[in-house]
């Protein structure tokens, strides 16, 4: 059976980096991915990052994962990409097993792992979701920025946290005329700054509103919504019809954990940090000895705090297994302290809060 | 399509409605859901229903999602040939 | 009000909005970055030091006005999109005004577009002066429209046409 020091099972933001800090303490490292390049998300991330220089800020997503792409390749000598591979199981043993490709199927024993999954889009449930127009914001996103093909002519889009604030400018970028941007919630959840970008372009947000139905014969043709008041619940009579043949989902990610369930590592239900995710100690180590998280798995928070959680849980992966460098605590320390900082304003309340819940 | 259907379980093509239907009937977990109707079995592993019949059964119990049991999970987490897992290790 | 339409109030404008006079001295930076984020390209970017330092990375960016000679290399390096410089030295009866457009087709110098407020409405017209699009401003271009002075703290986005 193949072996490896650490198996990183994810190719985003938070894979590539841990994959990048294990490898240059030395480990053997093995980065998994089901899709057929790298960068999981951020090669649709068109827009600019905040955060500061360490976290790539002012720099588009699409080039952040150019640059650590060009990174890991410096240690080409001890590091196994396979891509088109999807982690299909793992085992109380400790085994992986991949398919890659559709033909290929294999094992992989690693001494550490760490799972950087990422998140899916959460769905909504109301009358006609089904109808053909209706999607997550993230895979127009992917239709777009990644494949070059609009999703039609006019959008509603549901969720003002700041994946809809950016798909929605990302859309009129597109040509794709955005109807509104709806929010369940009272006040908008994502940046103020994206929400002043695509207001000045003329598109409304109205918050407590939410789609009560969908409207249409073989495609979407018109989106209902409706307002809500302080208990969340429909107020008759304010009812809005929207010519639109386009409806993008964006009410928040679920991490996808089902590697960590299957390994029987401690799971809490945090509804901040997008519902069940895994217990951890600082190093980003589960319940489970040798299986570290880190990026949306861990906890649905920005790409640039999913950067330093894998770079964190990567030198820490590495250094468990008896790989070190002169600078490990200084770079250990600094992991930690930039994830403080990115918390630490109003913004991170909500992670904070998360955070609070799952380490206690 | 367009029967003012609300979709829970696109794979399985089953509705709100069902979902509600069987918390009635007494169905209390994500995995007794799935036993009866399928929900989340298909290709998407339950990765879009999941959290909606958590919430359905939230909402039906009075109790907070981390009170319920979660479902089981098992190895593959997405679809598979049988052919390739008979032809073994490559 | 900001968190419910993504449009700043007038309060909210006034402290971030230079002196009468300074506007009429020359260019100068206006940061419409009302909200305590974790983002800090507009200091590290800024080669006068003119954007004071965040020392927590949350703090809000505050431009001493003085030091700012409005050359707006930060416009291009706000992952908000949230700077504009404005100059009402420009001409007798127009401003200048300096703002991110990331939209195709780019306008062209000389072009007549409409000028539109923060709210997307059409508040009049604005001459395209300018469009600096090099490797400096990464895919972020910079346009330079020439719009009636009393316009210069309204007008924050254009749109092609008139």
């Amino acid at each position: 059976m193949r072996t490896t020091d650490v198996a990183v099972i994810g190719g985003g933001p938070a894979g590539l980096s841990a994959a990048i800090s294990a490898a240059s303490l030395g480990a053997k490292v093995t980065l998994i991915d089901r899709n057929d390049r790298l960068g999981g998300q951020l090669i649709k991330q068109t827009h600019m990052f905040f955060g500061s220089q360490k976290q790539h800020a002012s720099v588009r997503g699409v080039d952040i994962s150019g640059i650590l792409e060009e990174q890991l390749s410096k240690y080409k000598d001890n590091v196994e990409v396979l891509l088109n591979a999807t982690v299909l199981g793992l085992y109380e043993d400790g085994v992986v097993t991949i398919e890659q490709g559709e033909e290929k199927y294999f094992k992989i024993k690693p001494k550490a792992m760490v799972i950087a999954t990422g998140a899916s889009e959460k769905v909504l449930p109301f009358p006609n979701n089904d109808l053909p127009g209706i999607y997550g914001a993230g895979a127009v996103q992917t239709l777009m920025n990644v494949y070059g093909v609009a999703p039609g002519d006019r959008a509603l889009m549901v969720g003002a946290g700041n994946i809809g604030l950016i798909v929605s400018y990302q859309l009129m970028q597109a040509g794709v005329k955005v109807a509104a941007i709806i929010d369940a919630a009272p006040k908008i959840g994502g940046y103020l700054v994206h929400a002043s970008k695509i207001r000045r372009m003329g598109v409304p947000i109205y918050t407590s509103y939410t789609v009560k139905e969908a409207i249409g014969k073989d495609s979407l043709e018109k989106a209902v919504i409706v307002q809500l008041d302080e208990k969340w619940q429909p107020v008759p009579g304010t009812e809005r019809e929207l010519d639109v043949d386009v409806m993008c989902i964006s009410i928040g990610l679920s991490p996808l954990a089902e590697l960590l369930w299957q390994a029987d590592c401690e799971m809490k239900y945090v509804p901040e940090l997008g519902g069940y995710v895994p217990a951890r100690d600082e190093e980003y180590q589960t319940t489970v000895k040798g299986i570290y998280v880190a990026g949306d798995v861990s906890g649905v928070e920005e790409a640039s705090a999913a950067m330093v959680e894998g770079q964190l849980a990567g030198l820490c992966a590495a250094k468990n297994l008896g790989f070190t460098s002169p600078d490990f605590e200084a770079r250990r320390q600094d992991c930690i302290d930039q994830l403080n900082t990115l918390r630490s304003g109003p913004v991170g309340a909500k992670i904070r809060a998360g955070l609070e819940k799952l380490l206690g | 399509m367009s029967q003012n259907k609300t979709i829970v379980c696109r794979c399985e093509d089953l509705t709100l409605e069902d979902i509600r239907e069987l918390i009635k009937k007494g169905y209390k977990s994500v995995d007794e859901i799935k036993r009866i109707s399928r929900c989340g079995m298909g290709p998407c592993q339950g990765r879009t229903c999941r959290d909606i019949v958590l919430s359905e059964l939230a909402k039906a119990e009075g109790k907070d999602i981390s009170e319920l049991k979660m479902s089981t999970f098992r190895p593959p987490v997405k679809p598979v040939k049988l052919g390739l897992i008979e032809r073994g290790e490559e | 009000m900001l968190e419910k339409t993504g449009i700043p109030t007038e309060e909210q404008l006034k402290e971030v909005t230079p002196s009468k006079e300074r506007l009429s001295r020359g260019p100068v930076a206006i940061i419409e970055c009302f909200q305590e984020i974790p983002c800090n390209p507009c200091y590290t970017s800024c080669s006068t030091g003119a954007i004071k330092e965040l020392v927590d990375i949350n703090e809000k960016p505050e431009v001493d006005f003085d030091k700012c000679n409005g050359c707006g290399i930060c416009i291009s390096n706000c992952p908000g999109l949230a700077i504009f410089v404005v100059d009402e030295s420009y001409s007798e009866d127009k401003a200048l005004i300096k703002l991110p457009y990331e939209f195709l087709p780019l306008p062209e110098k000389g072009d007549m577009v409409k000028a539109l407020d923060r709210s997307g409405q059409v508040v009049g017209q604005a001459e395209v002066v300018k469009v600096v699009n090099s490797k400096a401003q990464d895919r972020t271009p910079v346009i330079w429209i020439a719009v009636d002075k009393e316009l210069s703290m309204r007008v924050r986005n254009i749109e092609m046409g008139v």
